[in-house]
């Protein structure tokens, strides 16, 4: 196993080598740089902006350098120092702009993830064990609408329903009152009481896909002989349910860590624009607008290398939970 | 009923005359100790709202904001400079000056983390001003006066006497001198010179003469005449005092020259900068008037009203600033709202929901006439007003580029009865209506008549026939196609494109419209690769010196404006435009407003670009509860003397 891992390890020093060099290449590819986009801004506001300014941006930034050579200082900063460099627009390390809004994101990521499991994971069960019952209907149902419905569209209704009907624009996290307060016991009671529109909208379209795999996966294992074996046995049916079918079918949930890893910090883009969350996923669509490539590089890169580190994790874990693929893995 | 009306609007008055008696009163109670040492010696509280002061010096009493009653300040009048700024930044024939109370908080919204238009205008301070941003006359504000010589060569400007930066230390000619000798011209941090600053602002001119005359007067001194400088000081480029006053007493601590060398380079270490990056380092300390939205800003030493207070992800908070040379006529120290929040949101959507639902006590830069409707069904409910006032911009002019590298369209647009052609097929009513609401004028910059026969008898004489598709030929035989590149930087842009294809197709021209991403926009505009698209200009703001020269003629402009070392030489006519360009930049206010008016002549003879409708206005957004503000003025205007509004509960 240790073997089998260390191996694994050592696949990844190419693998990332390549996605740095990919993600830095890709942020340049559009033509212009950051400078261009911020020089214009400028200009439609009726700010010529002099040559000795531009001159004098190019250096601080580093532009007047050919890419390789930024390359390279990115990357011999982010190994030797840690330091991922400056964001232009917000002109302060990137780990700090990154740093400064990862709990948020987190925290939404993770009480998202255990409402999706909450939800899904028994409507999964149900629906397989009631196959073709009015509520496994009524659940398919909604589980469609939550697939089909994208969830800023979601979001922009409930925005509006809200407003239409309170004339509040849930907007943010907090409440304005609580806004600017240093953090205290009241201002987390504020932050919960509104963090479950983004969670419950974000949630949607997860369970309503996991509801489905669970499902399916179920319905599978049930069919199977060693269930019939054991009913047939007499086991009791909530035991005969919860120690075998239900086991393997829970392994989805386990092979898709690889994906959920990088989910937890990139935060929904579009919700959170949606919504007005202060989370890294709206950062990194400006970051991108506007060509902010070590912010936007670095993102890509961490989220790329959270991606890998997850794929690693969900094939360690499988096979420790899973005894088909570890045997599988040791014959070979 | 009638009688009973009569007696309540008596009796609120009088209700109101004795609330406002009585606050003034408490306000003379509460700084009793620090009035003695005012210039006028001991007098009573008597001159209040009714009589009008208008010189400072017979103001004798001064007052500061209750939140300072209870800090360890210098008294007020120590604080404030010997000849305070007696304040009204409207002109004084639109809007009646009110004294205000203190109190209350501001909240802008933005969806940019690092810039707030609406604050930085409402916050900014030049060193000279021009009331109402016209343009129309120059007044002081930080520099007390200014005097130029005859010859338009010699500027002596005198600084307001014990002037203080917000941290309380004094303003000095250091000051001036550290920005000008050890910034301005430090060739590290200032590699070119900009052209404002040098004679007649000319880029292949001598940059001017610094000279110290005493402890508050100062002198600059070109080589040529430029008798536009001082506007130049006042408004141009909305500049603030910054470039050429910086806290030298706050900045040395960063400047190579003055630093300890290793302070400084562990300060660079802590910031992750380079040895050699001492400039970026001490460009991220030295915050300008366009810089308060950034980390650097707390504690930065500043002259405005507002210095940054707090900053966290979704706002920033700016507190009053206790050294603001600004007072009203009753004596209170200027500003009278406590602090602004500059909230950040994530997106441009989002903004006009804050609006609507009152949590916004300004908003301008982002307010647009599409969303008028909008504001006034939410009026009420949200507490607020959406004036329309007057734009300082032509919102959507429409511009072919003349210097587009194919020799067909060149060939074609660069021929002036193509461009007067396109002019009169432009229905400016249908425009009006349609889009503006009725809220603008058909332009007067150019021959705004809408006559289709007359767009025909052109093209016809110009040669272009139709084709077998009923659409004109280009020189080459082919198709003429105008090709409009639009991208979303307001929301009249889209469907103005869409009417010009729909005019354009009347007269047998072809033309498209695309919707380009507004950052692609911008890469295809510097790239000189659009061909015809839509921008405003800042024809109303005549002193910004934009009349969309900078697209219509993208090579012309940049072979202007780098002494022919780049672009491509303009034809004679395009210099001759650029000639009274150059008039109303260099010269002073009467004169500029005069090549003003050349240059309307000269846009009008030419058509450079199609600027079709005039007198714009323009949604500004501003809470129910404040004083001293008027729509009858231009928006930025408006915008601009934040510092004077005050809630009125």
């Amino acid at each position: 196993m240790i073997h089998y891992i260390g191996h694994r390890l050592l696949q990844l020093i190419p693998l990332l080598i390549a996605i740095s060099i990919i993600a830095f290449v890709i942020i340049q590819l559009p033509p212009g740089d950051y400078l261009t986009t911020y020089i214009n801004q400028l200009e439609l506001s009726g700010t010529k902006v002099s040559e000795s300014a531009i001159v004098a941006l190019e250096r601080q930034y580093g532009l007047d350098k050919p890419m390789y050579q930024q390359y390279f200082i990115w990357m011999k900063n982010i190994l030797l120092h840690g330091d991922f460099g400056r964001s232009f627009s917000w002109n302060e390390p990137v780990s700090k702009v990154i740093g400064e809004r990862l709990v948020l994101t987190m925290v939404i990521s993770i009480f998202t993830l255990i409402v999706t499991w909450l939800i899904a994971i028994p409507i999964g069960i149900y629906s397989a064990v009631r196959q073709y019952s009015v509520l496994d209907y009524i659940f398919s149902f909604i589980g469609f609408i939550g697939l089909a419905v994208p969830n800023f569209l979601i979001a922009l209704v409930i925005v509006y329903f809200v407003f239409d009907t309170t004339g509040i624009a849930i907007t943010g996290l907090f409440s304005p009152e609580y806004a600017d307060a240093p953090w205290s016991f009241a201002k987390v009671l504020d932050l919960l009481q509104r963090i479950w529109v983004p969670v419950l909208i974000i949630a949607t379209a997860g369970t309503a896909g996991l509801i489905r795999t669970m499902r399916g996966m179920l319905l599978d294992e049930l069919s199977k002989q060693y269930v019939v074996t054991a009913r047939a046995k007499g086991v009791a049916e909530k035991k005969l349910l919860f120690k075998y079918p239900v086991r393997v079918a829970v392994n989805p949930l386990i092979s898709t860590i690889g994906w959920t890893l990088p989910t937890i910090i990139s935060g929904e883009a579009i919700v959170s624009i949606v919504l007005n969350l202060p989370t890294t996923g709206p950062v990194l669509l400006d970051a991108f607008r506007t060509q902010d490539m070590y912010l936007a590089g670095s993102f890509i890169l961490i989220l790329s290398i959270l991606t890998v580190i997850g794929t690693l994790l969900s094939d360690i874990l499988l096979a420790w939970v899973d005894p088909r693929i570890r045997f599988g893995g040791v014959e070979e | 009923m009638k009688k009973s009306m009569l007696l309540i609007f008596m009796l609120s008055f009088l209700v109101a005359i004795m609330m406002t008696a009585c606050s003034n009163n408490e306000e003379a109670a509460g700084d009793g100790t620090e009035n003695s040492q005012s210039e006028g010696g001991d007098s009573n509280d008597s001159q209040g709202e009714g009589s009008k002061i208008t010189d400072v010096s017979e103001i004798t009493e001064f007052h500061q904001a209750p939140m300072f009653d209870e800090l360890d300040l210098p008294a007020v009048t120590e604080r404030l400079p010997n000849v305070p700024k007696l304040t009204n930044e409207m002109p004084e024939d639109v809007l009646d000056y009110e004294i205000g109370q203190y109190g209350g908080t501001l909240n802008t919204v933005t969806a940019q983390v690092d810039w707030d238009a609406d604050f930085f205008v409402v916050n900014n301070e030049p060193l000279l001003n021009t009331p109402g941003i016209l343009g129309e006359e120059i007044t002081p504000n930080i520099l007390e006066d200014f005097e130029m010589s005859d010859d338009q060569k010699e500027f002596t400007f005198y600084l307001r006497e014990g002037l203080h930066w917000s941290d309380g230390e004094p303003v000095t000619m250091e000051d001036f001198r550290f920005a000008i000798e050890d910034v301005i011209f430090n060739e590290e941090i200032t590699p070119i010179v900009p052209t404002w600053l040098k004679s007649a602002g000319d880029a292949s001119k001598d940059p001017f003469e610094f000279e110290v005359i005493d402890d508050w007067t100062f002198k600059m001194t070109f080589s040529e005449p430029y008798g536009g400088f001082p506007m130049q000081l006042a408004i141009t480029n909305w500049r603030g005092y910054a470039d050429l006053l910086k806290p030298a007493h706050y900045l040395k601590e960063y400047h190579k020259e003055y630093a300890d060398p290793d302070e400084l380079q562990a300060m660079l270490d802590e910031e992750g900068y380079d040895e050699d990056q001492w400039v970026s380092l001490f460009g991220d300390y030295d915050i300008t008037e366009r810089e308060f939205n950034q980390p650097k800003s707390q504690g930065f030493p500043v002259l405005n009203p507002w210095m940054t207070k707090e900053i966290s992800d979704t706002y920033y908070l700016f507190e009053r600033n206790p050294y603001y040379f600004k007072v009203d006529a009753a004596g209170n120290q200027l500003p009278y709202i406590d602090e602004v929040r500059s909230n950040i949101v994530q997106d441009s959507e989002m903004i006009g929901l804050k609006v609507i639902a009152g949590e916004i006590d300004l908003s301008r830069e982002n307010s647009a006439l599409p969303k008028m409707p909008l504001y006034k069904e939410n009026e009420e409910k949200g507490g607020y007003i959406a004036h329309t006032a007057d734009m300082h911009l032509t919102p959507s002019d429409i511009f072919f580029n003349l210097t587009y590298e194919d020799d067909v369209w060149r060939e074609v647009v660069q021929d002036k009865r193509f461009r007067q052609a396109v002019n009169h097929a432009i229905n400016r009513e249908e425009i009006i209506d349609s889009i503006y609401y009725g809220f603008a004028e058909p332009s007067t910059w150019v021959d705004s008549t809408f006559d289709v026969d007359k767009a025909n008898q052109l093209l016809d004489e110009m040669g272009m026939e139709r084709g077998s598709d009923g659409y004109r030929l280009g020189p080459d035989g082919k198709r003429f196609t105008v090709p409009f590149e639009i991208a979303p930087f307001a929301p009249d842009f889209q469907p103005l494109a869409e009417l010009l294809v729909e005019y354009l197709g009347e007269v047998g021209i072809h033309a498209t419209t695309k919707t380009l991403d507004q950052a692609l926009w911008s890469e295809r505009d510097a790239a000189n690769q659009l061909q015809a698209s839509i921008m405003w200009t800042h024809t109303v703001a005549w002193y910004m010196n934009d009349f969309g020269q900078a697209r219509w003629g993208k090579l012309w402009n940049e072979w202007w404006n780098s002494n022919g070392e780049k672009g491509e030489e303009p034809p004679e006519d395009v210099k001759e435009f650029y000639q009274i360009l150059n008039r109303v930049n260099v010269s002073t206010v009467d004169e500029a407003l005069q090549a003003v008016e050349e240059l309307k002549q000269n846009m009008n003879d030419n058509v450079w670009q199609f600027i079709h409708i005039e007198n714009v206005k323009q949604p500004v957004v501003l809470n129910a509860e404040l004083g001293n503000v008027t729509a009858d003025a231009m928006a930025i205007g408006v915008n601009f003397s934040g510092e004077q509004w005050f809630y009125k509960k």
